[in-house]
């Protein structure tokens, strides 16, 4: 009998250790919830770290804005005008010099030039509308598809003959930011923490004596589909077609555009891609998921092996999984997955 | 043995009865609505960075929360939680229906609200979407 009463009071007591652990804050910012947890620190520390990080991150959000005022814009405008457009900021060049990277490396399957296609979605907007676009103006931007590499770039300035070019790095900064707060956290004395960018995370450190653990999110269901445990530094992103996305004539238009069809692509639900710490991993974990999502489904594994995503799971349209084989070692499934839905690679 | 029974429920009085028939009932009604909820499980309502409260599942209630563009209802039905009024204009926070288990999140991100049902043991530190 005394047993239990010390074992209950052993558990109240891990409990309240459990909660003082791990300090976490949320923000709105990027048009989405930002979330920050850090274990084991000070509340002090931990507080001015964040409060660096989210600072950061409402930076970043006013700098790379696709549609308000900020330096993309700017760039945007000169280029419309077929002008040139001088800078001493050489952040803002690396940036897109990293973007033309990119979609060289993605088959141009991310696009951050487009933005002319993804205005015309009507995805330019936090409550956008929920109309199919013409058909006629879809089919003549993606005739007249620019590309990153038709952007010049030089020391101080950079300049375009394609005045179709429009910046939208939608899908790049947020992936960017996740690396940034990577410093920011590393230059404060910050081994250990969760970074939750819009769903795009990514791990420093441990929580503890474990690995972070993160739920991905059944994109048809409100729970979670399965858990991975993230060792430190790795990072996970996901492209979805339930976050941004309208139905008419119970079609789904989701804000993943295909550039090669001007229009949204459906093949699939979702697309989960996990990365070790390389370079830039945060930003690549939110750029390499697009190809996964928008190739056509026998382009995805090639693209994959091409990029080095050895960890991928994509929910197809009809709700069946492809799932690389060491996505599924590390993946814990919260649901009942039958054998016959699941494809391994 | 039979006869000491007997005696002792003759001794029985009104009193006694009315007490055992109210714990009887007292038990019942408390297990039945107390035994399906893990302690500790509770619901988080959160609007932008700041926190609205924390309100206990295990009520029948309706919150209204003011955000940036307007009043969301958030209805607690002893166990399950849903979003049942909102501004905004695609509702897809109101189509997700209830939610009852340990992690599920409900966001209304026009208004920036997020509702989620948390508890002290959780399956995950964060969420990949």
């Amino acid at each position: 009998m005394i047993y239990n009463k010390l074992i209950l009071l052993l558990i109240l007591f891990l409990t309240g250790c459990y909660q003082n652990e791990t300090m976490q804050k949320k923000d709105y910012i990027f048009g989405t919830i930002v979330e920050v947890t850090i274990y084991g620190e000070t509340e002090e520390k931990s507080t001015h770290a964040i409060e660096l990080v989210f600072n950061e991150f409402r930076r970043l959000h006013h700098y790379l804005h696709p549609w308000e005022k900020s330096i993309i814009q700017e760039i945007n405008q000169s280029i419309k005008n077929q002008e040139i457009y001088t800078t001493q900021d050489t952040e803002i060049l690396t940036i897109i010099k990293h973007n033309q990277e990119l979609e060289l490396k993605t088959h141009g399957y991310f696009n951050p030039a487009i933005g002319n296609l993804i205005k015309a979605w009507g995805f330019h907007a936090d409550q956008f509308s929920e109309d199919r676009p013409n058909s006629i103006l879809i089919e003549s931007l993606r005739r007249n598809l620019p590309h990153m590499s038709e952007i010049n770039i030089y020391n101080g300035y950079l300049e375009s003959k394609n005045e179709n070019i429009k910046l939208d790095l939608g899908g790049y900064s947020k992936g960017y930011a996740l690396d940034r707060a990577k410093k920011i956290l590393a230059e404060n004395n910050i081994n250990n923490a969760l970074i939750n960018i819009g769903g795009n995370i990514l791990a420093l450190g441990l929580h503890g004596d474990r690995n972070w653990i993160v739920g991905i999110q059944h994109p048809r269901k409100p729970n979670s589909i399965a858990s991975i445990s993230l060792k430190p530094g790795w990072s996970i992103g996901t492209s979805g077609d339930y976050q941004r996305y309208f139905i008419v004539d119970n079609q789904r238009y989701s804000h993943l555009i295909d550039p090669n069809t001007g229009y949204p692509a459906n093949n699939s639900q979702s697309a989960t891609i996990l990365l070790p710490p390389i370079e830039s991993s945060g930003t690549l974990s939110d750029v390499y998921s697009k190809p996964l999502f928008i190739a056509s489904e026998k382009l995805k594994y090639k693209i994959a092996k091409e990029l080095g995503v050895d960890f991928y799971m994509i929910v197809m349209a009809d709700g069946k999984i492809s799932i690389s084989r060491s996505m599924l070692n590390l993946i814990k499934w919260h649901e009942k997955i039958d054998k016959k839905n699941i494809t391994v690679h | 043995m039979i006869k000491k029974i007997s005696q002792f429920i003759r001794k029985i009085q009104i009193g006694d009865l009315l007490t055992i028939f109210v714990f009887i009932v007292l038990t019942g009604y408390l297990s039945s609505i107390l035994w399906n909820f893990p302690q500790g499980e509770y619901l988080k309502i959160q609007m932008g960075a700041q926190d609205i409260g924390s309100f206990s599942l295990n009520q029948n209630s309706t919150k209204i929360i003011e955000g940036p563009i307007g009043k969301t209802e958030v209805i607690i039905n002893s166990g399950k939680v849903r979003i049942s009024k909102s501004p905004c204009t695609k509702k897809y926070c109101i189509h997700q229906g209830w939610i009852n288990q340990l992690n599920q999140t409900i966001v209304c991100v026009p208004n920036q609200i997020s509702v989620s049902i948390i508890g002290n043991q959780s399956d995950y530190d964060s969420l990949n979407y």
